[in-house]
């Protein structure tokens, strides 16, 4: 099979990378392994956030300047980054995902726990501020699902606390989801999900208005609309006052809307999306890498003009670490790791972990190395990238959009 | 704490592993009034950090006969005393290609002699029976060893002291003696939590510390010649083997495989270390290592097993009083009355022995008490079941029909014994897991935040497996976080708790953060730093010895 750009990879970052490709007319396809890290999101972008004790809010820009010449945003350069990342709400709209917020200043999301921390962008119906002075005297009620144990509304409350709000936490039934407690597992985010539509939605809202009167506006976990946004929109309308949403722990609701919604955008563009496939090997041949082997497909090989590799980390698999080594299973293209197995970590769990900045090292055009030979037709983009901590960096989503679409301008 | 300041107890215990939870049980059950005083959690020490390994007493039958023919007396009676913590694997001595099989015979002939039943297997025999042996094996002996659980067993020991009247505080340490002339008339402990200083008065206290019995000895006035002796093992993601399996040769390191619940351990090490250590343990990549070159030979299997964590206890080992050099060490049981030895009244410690040992140590202990305080009553330890053995009616129901457990009901009763029945699920919702890996429900955690002295989530782990599994903690201990705080309504408290928790974790996954476990501690730190913000600014501080 022949394509003009073979994306490798399905995540975030993959299907962004495809569907620019795809929308600038070339025959792209997506080999996809599984799941990817949307299916644990927090329902927000970062870009430059901080992490901990030390975020970023007013100028992330400007901090994005003070990086090392290394960083993705310094190698695209910022003003280029700041263009490329500007699409990505049109983007994401196209594929029906509606996001809030800008480059030029974080805004804040309200974590599970009840921390504030920096972001980027957020879903639209998600708990999101400018300021936490903002949140003095505000008036919350805090509706859980009854039974529903991975959204924990009293961290939030005492959160919310801390910067004056007043909080009240509620719990609400339907008779709808009396079946999922039957079971001991299946009182979870996705299963929910599948369970609040149509009247469910407004028996739901019902109970939320009952359960929140007198509130300036409702926080509940996001356990609505995995297929589409409708439940949410239709929960929204049906309760009197406005209702936000908070991330819970996985999966995530929004997360898997998310990468359906973007894979759904790249099929109806006319891209070959293969899911449940892995890329075990390729042919690499005069600098360039001519084509690739998967699993289902044995020897029949796909070949492109261009592939982008976007399997991420180590629980993505984009790297593999044994006992002693660390390396990047489908070429075994050039990493940046250096030492043993004591060199890769830090004993305090908190404190920047060597692991996390591990990845392949690529010229400026993001283009790998195997051997010290750049490969020449090959883009890697997102967490499988070295020399960065997106953990602490709060830079995650950011350095993935922007080499993904960076490494789609030079595909198409 | 208040009562305690006012009661006058006959005898206080230090120390909350299994033979402090032990010589508690005894005490009380014998009509003493009785304290027990734990520094951190119950089973925070070597009690906690060992194999599991019900000994049949086939180890020590060569070497060391009197710890052989104690081991295997004790395997009978925990058997029947504490069968809700015991997993009746069977064990096998195993002889391999670059061992000899000389060995085996004297060893047979060693276990018997010992009253150690011990059958000569084929190879080929033994590796139908436990298939996760290595092939190559040229001998295989059957013994009874077994697994059991000593988190579950001190537990069962303090309940039963605590419905036999004792009382039971936990996270108080010992930072003095209140004296009466030569006579030790009671503790001065310290909250770890408050800070606060109470004085607590007990006419005999028994040291039941372990290694850190050797401070206590000092706070004393006495000294007691001990040796910190490190032993590092390693936890494989699943269960491996169905049998212990040993080497059939001189007592080494590694040479110990045992079965557990839903994992296998391999160990151990034996590295003496000096007193400052032993807070702070980490295993090494040398122990990783050889843990990991002589455990393949066991079994080649774990070449190809996920590592789930890496722990090292201590043990303490004990010198010979009449032997100033502590070269050498007593094997058996130590008893020591410091009135006689010392001159030291009220004062008595227990050490050396064992986990297996641990009931017959805790007998001994209360014996020395009770002839101190003239009170003649024989010790029923051993044939009284613990909390959680008893016979009860449903199993007479459940011989008569047969009854089908669900998974989740089934792992709540091997934690919990005859007392599953005191969790109670008040609705549907109190059914649902926390934690999948282990099948532990909302109900279960309820019931150990009411009974079972949990006050955060390390107890909780040790109470219930909370978090042991393959996800190690990543799904349930925020979860978990959240029913503790819906107890105590403290939720900056419960946050801290969390954060330290997966600090607890990280400590015995880093060791071995390859593979698989590295992939999970990544994926852990992007949910709890990233999606939740967990992010503490003193994080160098949370001590994980510190539960």
């Amino acid at each position: 099979m022949k394509f003009d750009n073979i994306i490798i990879g399905g995540g975030l970052s993959g299907l962004v990378a495809a569907i620019e490709s795809q929308r600038a007319g070339k025959r792209t396809a997506i080999v996809s392994a599984g799941q990817s890290a949307l299916h644990f999101w927090s329902g927000a972008f970062e870009f430059l956030g901080g992490s901990g004790p030390h975020p970023v809010i007013d100028n992330p820009l400007g901090e994005a300047q003070k990086l090392p010449p290394s960083h993705p945003y310094q190698k695209i350069g910022v003003k280029r980054t700041q263009q490329l990342l500007e699409k990505v709400p049109g983007i994401l709209a196209d594929a029906g995902i509606k996001v809030e917020g800008t480059l030029s200043r974080n805004h804040y999301r309200l974590t599970p726990l009840g921390f504030l921390k920096p972001a980027w962008l957020s879903l639209d119906d998600y708990f999101m501020i400018d300021s936490p002075d903002n949140l003095k005297d505000k008036k919350y009620s805090i509706v859980n699902i009854e039974g529903y144990i991975d959204f924990y509304p009293r961290f939030l409350a005492h959160g919310l606390l801390q910067h004056g709000a007043k909080c009240e936490v509620t719990a609400v039934d339907i008779p709808a989801l009396a079946p999922l407690r039957k079971s001991t597992t299946e009182m979870r985010a996705t299963n929910i999900s599948r369970f609040l539509r149509d009247d469910a939605v407004d028996a739901l809202a019902r109970n939320v208005n009952a359960a929140s009167s007198g509130a300036d506006a409702v926080i509940m976990p996001a356990v609505l609309g995995m297929f589409s946004d409708a439940p949410v929109q239709r929960l929204r309308s049906g309760v009197d006052r406005p209702v936000y949403f908070i991330a819970t722990t996985p999966a995530s609701v929004p997360g898997v809307r998310c990468q359906l919604s973007l894979r759904d955008c790249f099929t109806r563009m006319g891209g070959t999306f293969m899911p449940g496939d892995t890329v075990v090997k390729g042919d690499i041949e005069g600098h360039r890498l001519r084509r690739i082997y998967t699993y289902n497909f044995g020897d029949m090989p796909l070949e492109a003009d261009n592939f982008v590799i976007c399997t991420g980390s180590f629980f993505g698999h984009g790297l593999i670490a044994n006992i002693d080594r660390i390396y990047e299973p489908i070429f075994g293209l050039d990493l940046n790791v250096e030492g043993g197995r004591t060199e890769w970590y830090d004993t305090n769990f908190y404190a920047p972990q060597p692991y996390m900045a591990y990845g392949v090292v690529t010229d400026q055009e993001f283009r790998p190395s195997l051997h010290g030979e750049t490969v020449e037709n090959l883009y890697a983009t997102g967490a499988l990238l070295a020399g960065f901590n997106a953990l602490k960096e709060g830079s995650g989503a950011g350095i993935t959009l922007a080499t993904a679409l960076h490494a789609a301008s030079r595909i198409i | 704490m208040k009562n305690a300041r006012k009661t006058e107890y006959d005898v206080i215990i230090i120390g909350g592993g299994a033979t402090g939870a032990g010589t508690a049980r005894d005490c009380a059950m014998r009509g003493l009034k009785t304290i027990l005083i734990e520094r951190l959690d119950f089973t925070a020490g070597a009690t906690g950090r060992n194999h599991g390994l019900l000994h049949s007493g086939a180890r020590y039958a060569h070497t060391d006969p009197e710890s052989a023919a104690e081991c295997i007396k004790e395997n009978m009676i925990l058997r029947k005393i504490a069968r809700h913590c015991i997993d009746d694997t069977g064990g096998l001595f195993v002889t391999l290609p670059e061992d000899s099989l000389e060995y085996q015979d004297a060893f047979v002939k060693d276990c018997l002699k010992s009253g150690i039943p011990a059958e000569i297997l084929d190879p080929e025999q033994a590796i139908r029976m436990e298939p996760a042996v290595n092939k190559d094996i040229i001998g295989a002996v059957k013994v009874p060893d077994a697994s059991v659980d000593p988190f579950r067993l001190t537990t069962a020991n303090i309940l039963a002291a605590r419905i036999n009247g004792a009382d039971i505080i936990t996270y108080h340490e010992v930072i003095g003696f209140e004296k009466d002339g030569n006579r030790i008339v009671g503790v001065k402990v310290k909250s770890q939590r408050t800070g606060e200083e109470d004085i607590i008065r007990g006419k005999v206290t028994v040291n039941a510390a372990g290694i850190w019995g050797y401070h206590i000895a000092e706070l004393a006035g006495v000294k007691v010649n001990m040796y910190p002796a490190k032993g590092a093992l390693l936890i494989f993601g699943h269960r491996v083997n169905n049998m212990v399996l040993n080497r059939c040769r001189k007592p080494g390191d590694a040479d110990i495989l045992v079965p557990g619940d839903t994992i296998s351990i391999i160990g151990t090490t034996s590295t003496r270390i000096p007193f400052d250590e032993i807070d702070h343990m980490d295993v090494t990549p040398g122990e990783v290592d050889l843990l990991l070159r002589e455990g393949v030979k066991l079994s080649p299997l774990l070449a190809t097993t996920r590592i789930l964590r890496a722990y090292a206890g201590v043990r303490p080992l004990v010198a010979d009083d009449k032997d100033p050099t502590g070269r050498s060490i007593s094997r058996g049981i130590v008893c020591l009355d410091h009135a006689k030895r010392d001159g030291v009244e009220g004062f008595v410690t227990i050490t050396g022995g064992k986990l297996m040992t641990y009931r017959l140590m805790a007998e001994e202990a209360t014996d020395m008490v009770c002839r101190k305080l003239n009170i003649d009553r024989p010790c029923e330890t051993a044939v009284v079941p613990l909390p959680g053995s008893e016979p009860t009616a449903e199993d007479e129901e459940r011989r008569a029909h047969i009854i089908e457990l669900s998974t989740e009901q089934k792992a709540a009763e091997e934690r919990h014994g005859s007392w599953t029945g005191k969790i109670k699920a008040t609705s549907d919702s109190d059914d649902a897991l926390v934690c999948e890996c282990e099948q532990v429900s909302v109900a279960e955690v309820n019931y150990a935040m009411d009974e079972l002295h949990v006050h955060n989530l390390v107890n909780m782990r040790r109470r219930t497996r909370l978090g042991m599994g393959t996800c190690q903690g990543e799904l349930c201990a925020c979860r978990a976080a959240g029913l503790l705080e819906r107890h105590d309504k403290c939720t900056e408290r419960n946050i801290d708790d969390l954060a330290s928790f997966m600090q607890e974790r990280w400590h015995g996954m880093y060791p071995v953060c390859w593979g698989e476990t590295l992939c999970e501690v990544q994926f852990t730190s992007w949910l709890y730093q990233g999606v939740l913000g967990l992010d503490p600014e003193d994080s160098k501080d949370i001590d994980p010895s510190s539960f």
